[in-house]
């Protein structure tokens, strides 16, 4: 038997089927039909597979009908714009990414802002060597001199401010600072962090007997 | 339009919608008998084993929740294959998630398959569903939505979430696949 090589008349087969062709173009097929043997075998596994239509329940329409929840009308259908729901217009999608890209950057500005209140070294528990320094007054810019030519700025030390220390950063212990110092350092106790207990809860051991 | 049983015409779908926006609930019954058992079959024909009614349930309670966005661009019966076909998706990704956690007891298969057997009672549609079995998923879906629900190529590609031109080879795969097959058997 040979392969029938028409590739139009072959899809159209389930259609022929389902009755679903324009009479013209149903009796094209049926002419291709009763001389092409590829086609007719085709057709029979065809009819098979729709005739032995593999069980299905039958559905209770009561049923089903009894769970669908009566219809809520938010927005009459005709005011609305004759969209389907998978097609949104490109505009509303890029607002929708500026929505998205906005909310993060406000997202990431705020954890930063929270991680260097909480999260950055304090001043306080580092020593005077780690401790950042403030350059107070910038080099001066080349100026022009009196005849015109420009002068290299001299030389200037910038001046080096030490940021507020707290005293227990500069003692060696607590028996060092001064009585103003321990209230500061017992004021600045109330704003630490929560620290985890030191000593674990001792772990009892009981055996009941039942291993030996 | 085809005409009723009583010779009146037969309401179309989108007449029968508007019907059940404007409080009409036997819109709703009407609607859900023209296309349950249509529903029905693709669930079974997919594989479906069980609860195949409540697929179906579910397939209505949602469609019609979300009746709004349906604007008639296919047909509501290939736009309801689209839900049921999303609705088996993820029941079977589910069925996977507690299979890899819940391991299934021998007597599960045993009571599952010899329910399935005695349904099938047809030799015809012992070796229909057997040929089925040889495809793979969405050969399977693509040929059963154009052999026994009569889809078109497009309608079929809106469902599974393809291209005619996939579903096309899809098709000519697929009854390659069931011809040898049957002719085997």
């Amino acid at each position: 038997m040979n392969k029938c090589t028409d590739s139009d008349i072959q899809e159209m087969l389930p259609d022929l089927l389902h009755r679903a062709l324009a009479d013209d173009v149903r009796l094209r097929v049926e002419e291709h039909l009763a001389t092409c043997e590829s086609c007719q075998e085709d057709m029979d596994v065809l009819r098979t597979v729709k005739n032995a239509a593999v069980f299905a329940p039958s559905i209770d329409v009561d049923r089903v009908v009894r769970q669908i929840p009566p219809y809520r009308t938010i927005v009459p259908a005709t005011e609305r714009p004759a969209l389907p729901a998978t097609e949104r217009p490109a505009r509303t999608r890029v607002v929708s990414w500026l929505v998205a890209a906005s909310l993060v950057l406000v997202v990431a500005a705020g954890g930063s802002i929270l991680f260097q209140s909480n999260g950055a070294p304090n001043p306080s528990s580092l020593t005077p060597r780690q401790l950042p320094t403030t350059v107070a007054k910038a080099p001066e810019a080349a100026t022009p001199d009196r005849s015109g030519l420009a002068v290299a700025p001299k030389s200037v030390e910038p001046t080096i401010v030490a940021p507020h220390t707290h005293a227990l950063a500069l003692a060696a212990d607590a028996d060092g600072l001064s009585d103003g110092s321990l209230v500061q350092l017992m004021n600045d106790m109330d704003s630490f962090d929560a620290l985890p207990a030191s000593e674990a809860d001792p772990v009892i051991s009981v055996d009941s007997g039942d291993s030996l | 339009m085809n005409p009723s049983p009583e010779g009146r015409p037969e309401e179309t779908d989108m007449e029968l919608i508007n019907r059940w926006r404007a409080g009409d609930g036997r819109a709703a019954t009407r609607l859900v008998g023209r296309h349950s058992q249509a529903l029905a079959r693709f669930a079974a024909s997919a594989g479906e084993r069980d609860g195949i009614e409540e697929l179906v349930q579910d397939t209505f309670v949602r469609a019609f929740a979300s009746l709004d966005s349906f604007r008639g661009a296919s047909t509501l019966r290939t736009w309801l294959f689209t839900i049921e076909r999303r609705l088996m998706l993820d029941r079977r990704r589910a069925e996977r998630r507690s299979r890899e956690t819940v391991p299934v007891e021998e007597s599960d298969h045993v009571s599952e398959y010899g329910a399935l057997d005695g349904l099938i009672a047809e030799e015809a549609q012992e070796r229909v569903r057997k040929s089925l079995d040889a495809l793979s998923p969405t050969q399977r879906e693509v040929f059963t939505l154009r052999v026994q629900q009569g889809l078109s190529y497009k309608e079929i590609a809106e469902v599974v979430g393809s291209t005619e031109g996939a579903a096309r080879v899809h098709y000519h795969n697929a009854i390659k696949t069931v011809k040898e097959f049957l002719k085997d058997e």
